[in-house]
């Protein structure tokens, strides 16, 4: 059964190319496309010509003013290098204001534990919202939200114990070692609480936890393991737990030192007295896992799928599981493979999830945040709170999902170009009324899109702004449009 | 309901003519119209041909999916079956005739709701529940919760390039129940269910009441048009979601959730669930031409802690048979047409785990509530057995009724689709009588 799947997916992956070859300007509406959900791709609009653009709507959480200066001045490759090597970049002035705004982020376990949860949790979401849009780190934060849904965790479930996972695990492997990142993960007490691996015990462990680590985080569904290698890796995980104090502990009195064998490996039965070194099985099986033909696979096609294509070609994963093998899975060296001028530039059109939309819309519109905690609430209402995904597969990347959520998008574009409290969040909108109605387009046509946008689509702006009285009312509408249009969506 | 009044009358949509020679080979050879349609519904599926007229009885099919692998042998106990206090020796319910205050509700000899359940009861009894027991899915023992949904939302174990639900091909193989329907399908969340991709004039909508592009409503008018014509340039999908989601605006802001008093005095519980279930009730009600609704109960995946008479499954299970007895009472008990089903990804190990918890199995339980569901009854396919050489891999209670044949079933009988072969591609279903 498992090799008939393989045969059906890579026929249907080949059909999905003939029909793409076919998608490319603008699709009609044929009858049954009225609501087309799919997955499949859907070409980039016409005028997206500029490399360098494209670069930057594929590794930022938005186009900026800044980004595109920077882009222009360095070249395609060195502001990629620069951004993939993201400790050279001074972000200290966002990494001040985040420490001052949200001190929580920064405290011990001990602390955070007696702390009141829904502070925390706000402080959290803020601060990541936060980072996302102003961060001069751009990439950097493109994968943090990548491996917070890769390695998924609600803070509804766990507590303080996901602002240590954030701060220890993602944002500090983020473009590190794919190996680190996931010991670092299997010895987290939120991914331990979250997955119930806590409560695993020799002579009757808990699977939760070590099926997703082969199925979401490692080898994924078709890596070839079976029900049997679950079984058996529950019990080599027993007795990973944590303790009170927030910190991972191996208890080897629930843990299970009879043989084991799993994806062929045996582990033989070792005495209890083996105590504390009993944790080196679940050690050693990391390294299977990490070791494994079908992680660096499945990481590659996720990657891609995140960063450049919804349907990467099997050239593209090749490519990316190689640079996986070949440097040991370095994060860095995968993306800056993924994001080559030649792949950036013929790759398709992805939509833009809320969280995304949300952080583009406020550097699009160089906007003043005091508190962010009305914009996540915006990305809450969007159908994506932060850090509340309740199943471990994390929000999904899928256009299918998202893209019958559009009046939420509207009203979004047209609450943040109306924000206007000092206290709050403030669009500023003198610049665009310092010159002519004209002048205004030109400026959120620079600042929005990079200068590329669909000529049909300035001129629906530019009867907007000049239909009525040039205020700062009639601007702000035609803000919120520009945010609400199509070309605002898609990245 | 009034559906008499399209009742003879002919297809009038554009889109529906072309859905009436529907041709999927048709559809991949004709390249100008290339779009997202054929990735959807690909070329093997079956031919399909639209029926010219309306019916006047068809039902409205809510779907609700339980996520996270209900563990039905929790939810519905087979309390004549020793093995199961044998096997969970912790999270048990007591049998009826037991003196424990937590005792189950007998629904027959053999099956029994713990308390938690009780809101279904006056549904049951009323015989317009249906309860199924060792459902699942036969051709896909997956116990990967996202592959078994996904599949059994696509409703083909295991096809991984049919990207469509089976809901949404049902309703892009039948003619809308109303003419000029805007909405036929909604999904209640920010984003859509798998079970109703592909489905025509189908969204997913999270806050109905709460459903429009804000700002001056002096302008409104005026952003709306300049938003059709923006996203008439763009591609599919996002073409077509956005035209369809400007023509539902108007409808949904004229429509009263706020104020919406539910029939026979119940009130909806104040959970997601619950008011997810209000919004269908409302949208059924507003006769909008609405014929498929799809509403999301997570929380069943009880690793731990569920304690059936307290903890987690407690909880789970009074939410979910709170807000359904409600829906119940408000709609079903009430006469509109309409058919429910409330189905999850797999069951549950038979034998609990070290953590007063159940690990991923493979049959569950299963319901369909309506009034022309043969209910007051529990239905198997044959009991399997908790025996351990009765158990698929010696752990999990055996898959003997495929969900598939409940559905199609339905869709046959209550949906009146009979292209059963496009809904449930490479299924040949048997009618188990679940429907009157």
């Amino acid at each position: 059964m498992q090799a008939q799947t393989e045969v059906a997916r890579g026929t249907g992956a080949a059909s999905r190319r003939d029909f793409l070859k076919r998608v490319v300007g603008k699709a009609e509406t044929a009858g049954l496309s009225e609501t087309a959900y799919s997955d499949a791709m859907v070409a980039a609009p016409e005028g997206w010509r500029d490399p360098q653009i494209r670069l930057l709507r594929r590794a930022t959480m938005g186009l900026q003013v800044s980004d595109v200066l920077n882009v222009r001045r360095q070249g395609y490759q060195s502001w990629l290098n620069e951004q993939v090597n993201f400790t050279r970049i001074n972000d200290a002035a966002v990494e001040a204001a985040v420490a001052a705004r949200y001190p929580m982020l920064s405290q011990s376990p001990i602390e955070l534990a007696v702390a009141n949860s829904g502070t925390l949790r706000g402080q959290l979401q803020d601060a990541t919202l936060y980072r996302a849009a102003f961060s001069q780190r751009q990439l950097y934060e493109r994968m943090v939200e990548f491996w917070s849904d890769h390695f998924n965790i609600s803070i509804i479930k766990v507590g303080y114990l996901k602002a240590i996972d954030d701060r220890e695990v993602i944002r500090k492997h983020a473009m590190g070692k794919f190996s680190d990142l996931l010991k670092a993960s299997a010895r987290s007490p939120a991914m331990l609480a979250y997955l119930d691996q806590n409560l695993s015990r020799a002579g009757s462990p808990n699977q939760n936890y070590v099926r997703e680590l082969m199925e979401l985080h490692t080898l994924g569904v078709d890596g070839g393991y079976t029900e049997t290698d679950v079984a058996q890796l529950a019990r080599v995980f027993t007795g990973w737990s944590f303790t009170g104090a927030g910190e991972f502990t191996f208890n080897a009195s629930r843990h299970d030192f009879g043989a084991k064998t799993v994806l062929g490996v045996q582990i033989p039965a070792a005495s209890p007295a083996t105590g504390a070194a009993g944790v080196n099985e679940g050690e050693l099986m990391l390294d299977v896992l990490i070791n494994h033909p079908s992680t660096g696979r499945f990481l590659a096609t996720k990657m891609l799928k995140w960063l450049l294509t919804p349907e990467p070609t099997e050239t593209q994963i090749n490519a990316i599981a190689g640079a996986y093998r070949a440097t040991g899975g370095d994060i860095k060296r995968m993306v800056r493979a993924i994001l080559n001028e030649q792949w950036v530039s013929s790759a398709p059109v992805k939509l833009k999830r809320p969280f995304h939309l949300v952080a583009s819309g406020l550097r699009a519109t160089n906007a003043t945040v005091s508190s962010a905690s009305s914009l996540t609430a915006q990305v809450r209402i969007l159908g994506q709170p932060l850090f509340q995904y309740e199943t471990p597969d994390g929000y999904s990347d899928l256009m299918e999902f998202w893209v019958g959520n559009v009046t939420p998008r509207w009203s979004f574009g047209t609450t943040l170009a109306n924000f206007n409290s000092a206290a709050n969040t403030v669009v500023d909108v003198a610049p665009y009324l310092a010159g002519t109605p004209d002048a205004a387009i030109d400026k959120i046509q620079s600042d929005f899109f990079g200068g590329e946008l669909a000529l049909s689509t300035r001129e629906q702006l530019l009867t907007y702004v000049r239909s009525g009285t040039f205020n700062a009312a009639r601007v702000r509408e035609t803000i919120a449009l520009a945010l609400c249009s199509f070309e605002f969506q898609w990245y | 309901m009034h559906r008499d009044e399209h009742a003879d009358e002919p297809v009038g949509d554009s889109g529906c003519t072309e859905y009436r020679q529907l041709s999927r080979r048709r559809f991949l050879s004709t390249t100008a119209r290339v779009s997202a349609a054929a990735a959807i519904f690909p070329s093997w599926l079956p031919r399909i041909t639209l029926a010219q007229h309306y019916s006047s009885s068809r039902d409205v099919m809510v779907s609700v999916f339980m996520r996270g692998g209900v563990d039905g042998l929790a939810m519905v106990i087979p309390f004549t079956d020793p093995l199961y206090y044998s096997l969970r020796p912790t999270i048990r319910t007591p049998a009826p005739d037991s003196l424990a205050a937590n005792k189950a509700i007998a629904l027959d000899n053999f099956f029994a709701f713990p308390p938690a359940m009780q809101g279904l009861l006056p549904a049951y009894y009323e015989q317009d529940l249906l309860v199924m027991h060792a459902v699942g899915q036969l051709t896909n023992n997956s116990r990967s919760h996202f592959d078994a949904q996904r599949y059994m939302e696509v409703g083909k174990p295991v096809d991984p390039d049919l990207t469509s639900g089976w809901l949404g091909r049902h309703l892009a193989s039948v003619p809308p129940l109303q003419k000029d329907a805007k909405l036929r399908g909604v999904g209640i969340g920010s984003g859509l269910a798998k079970t109703l991709v592909g489905g025509p004039k189908t969204l997913p909508i999270a806050d109905p009441a709460n459903h429009t592009i804000g700002g001056s409503a002096s302008t409104r008018a005026e952003r709306s048009a300049l938003l059709a014509a923006n996203y008439a340039e763009t591609n599919d999908p996002l073409k077509s979601s956005a035209l369809d989601a400007l023509n539902t605006i108007d409808l949904l802001s004229s429509l009263n959730f706020n104020g919406y008093v539910p029939s026979n005095g119940v009130t909806y519980p104040n959970t997601s669930f619950g008011r997810a279930l209000r919004a269908v009730a409302v949208l059924i009600k507003a006769d909008i031409g609405i014929e498929a609704a799809s509403v999301d109960i997570g929380g069943w995946d009880t690793h731990a802690s569920q304690d059936p008479n307290g903890g987690q499954m407690f909880n789970n299970m009074l939410g979910f048979s709170t807000a359904l007895g409600v829906f119940w009472a408000d709609v079903i008990a009430t006469d509109y047409p309409v058919t429910t089903v409330a189905l999850s990804e797999f069951g549950r190990n038979a034998k609990e785990n070290g953590s007063a918890g159940t690990d991923h199995g493979r049959a569950t339980a299963m319901f369909a509530m309506g009034k022309q569901i043969a209910g007051g009854r529990v239905l198997t396919a044959g009991w399997p057995g908790l025996a351990p050489e009765q158990l698929e891999s010696r752990q999990d209670l055996r898959v003997t009724l495929d969900y598939r044949d409940v559905l199609a079933e339905i869709v046959s009988r209550r949906l009146e689709n009979s292209n059963l072969g496009f809904v449930f591609p490479g299924w040949t279903p048997t009618f188990r009588g679940v429907t009157r």
